[in-house]
């Protein structure tokens, strides 16, 4: 209890502490950053090709990109459903296909996106959820697999291969850098960033698990592990309690500043979907 | 009767000492408390094998090399020795207690 309080404190005074941080200082423009991790990756694994990094963790680890071929359809099933979600008709006789340009097909490679209207990045679990309201419907918890995790690898599904082109306008600069500021600052008991084992450690195994790197990190979510899907902010979830964190919540403003930084940085990659790993 | 003494005193030491040893490698590999094996790699045979290679593998004489003092600010708190490690301050920020300390000490002193 004790511990879990300390955490939970410490955690939410870190992310103050960023917060007050964000309003201080100079931001970092978002091409000079992503240059700047590229070339540590590239002196850290010179070998390794530009591509290799949407792979994620399987980049660094051959036994796991052999398997990623045996199960190139773990995510048939979650596709399936979602398909069937994103196609339901409203009670208006809309659907959430009628809620985005060309049915939905190619545009998950340009989210997250920056909402100048709402001052806001907006993922597609949230576009989702703001056509769900707008058509008077109940919207799905962003963080259920069952329901949004299909959704979002439907979606994700109609983008294969498209290059990740997440934009950051000018007024969005703030929200990239507090997401980079997020990534690198230590947080929780054990005192890790997500750099610490991301950047400073990519590639490394922490146990027996390869640790992808900040580039290419955004590239092929959801995962499919257990045969249901892990969407990105899920797994951020996962790592945040590794640190002894409390959690930000899937589809919170930290979260989604994260996943924008880190969706920016694939900008190039070919956006891939359902991507096995181990149960 | 003094002779059954002097066996059940040595039993008794051998099993306290056996008991750390144990007590020691729980903490090297439970997630709440040391959790050392996610990142460093034991000497073959001294315990559960991983790939992890975050940190240096913990061999014996490195570990002697090191000292008691040395591995225990290590634990404790590397960020003294080097601000930029990965490495969590298992002391300062309360993961571990000073007897939890000593006895995870003990354990990488004794690695072959």
């Amino acid at each position: 209890m004790n511990a879990r309080l300390h955490r939970g404190t410490f955690a939410r005074l870190l992310s103050a502490w960023v917060c007050v941080l964000g309003g201080a200082q100079a931001l970092a423009a978002p091409e000079p950053v992503k240059k700047e991790i590229a070339a540590r990756l590239e002196r850290q694994y010179p070998d390794l090709k530009g591509a290799d990094y949407a792979l994620g963790s399987a980049a660094f680890d051959t036994e796991l990109r052999a398997a990623l071929e045996e199960h190139a359809n773990a995510a048939a099933e979650s596709i399936e459903a979602g398909r069937a979600l994103w196609n339901a008709k409203f009670r208006d006789a809309k659907s959430l296909a009628s809620c985005f340009p060309n049915g939905g097909r190619r545009i998950a490679q340009n989210y997250p996106q920056y909402d100048a209207g709402l001052k806001r990045v907006v993922t597609i679990a949230m576009a989702v959820n703001q056509c769900l309201k707008v058509h008077k419907q109940p919207l799905y918890d962003p963080a259920d697999p069952a329901t949004m995790g299909a959704i979002v690898a439907y979606v994700r599904s109609l983008a294969l291969g498209q290059r990740i082109a997440v934009r950051v306008p000018a007024a969005a600069e703030e929200k990239f850098e507090q997401g980079r500021r997020l990534y690198f600052t230590r947080l929780g008991q054990r005192n890790f960033a997500c750099a610490s084992c991301h950047l400073q450690s990519a590639g490394k195994r922490y146990g027996d698990v390869a640790l992808s790197a900040p580039i290419g990190q955004a590239t092929h979510w959801p995962e499919i592990r257990g045969a249901k899907p892990v969407m990105l902010q899920a797994r951020m979830r996962e790592c945040l309690e590794l640190m002894g964190a409390a959690p930000f919540p899937v589809g919170s403003e930290e979260l989604n500043q994260i996943e924008f930084f880190l969706t920016y940085l694939s900008n190039g990659q070919p956006l891939k979907a359902g991507a096995w790993r181990p149960g | 009767m003094r002779h059954d003494l002097a066996i059940l005193a040595f039993a008794c030491a051998v099993a306290t000492g056996t008991q750390a040893q144990v007590a020691a490698r729980d903490l090297f590999v439970r997630a709440d408390k040391g959790q050392c094996i996610a990142c460093h790699q034991l000497p073959e045979g001294a315990g559960a094998a991983t790939r992890a290679d975050i940190g240096p593998r913990l061999d014996g004489g490195r570990m002697r090399a090191l000292g008691k003092a040395g591995l225990r600010q290590s634990i404790a708190d590397p960020t003294v020795a080097n601000p930029d490690t990965v490495m969590p301050p298992f002391g300062r920020h309360r993961i571990l207690d000073a007897g939890e300390i000593e006895r995870l000490v003990e354990f990488l002193l004794a690695l072959p």
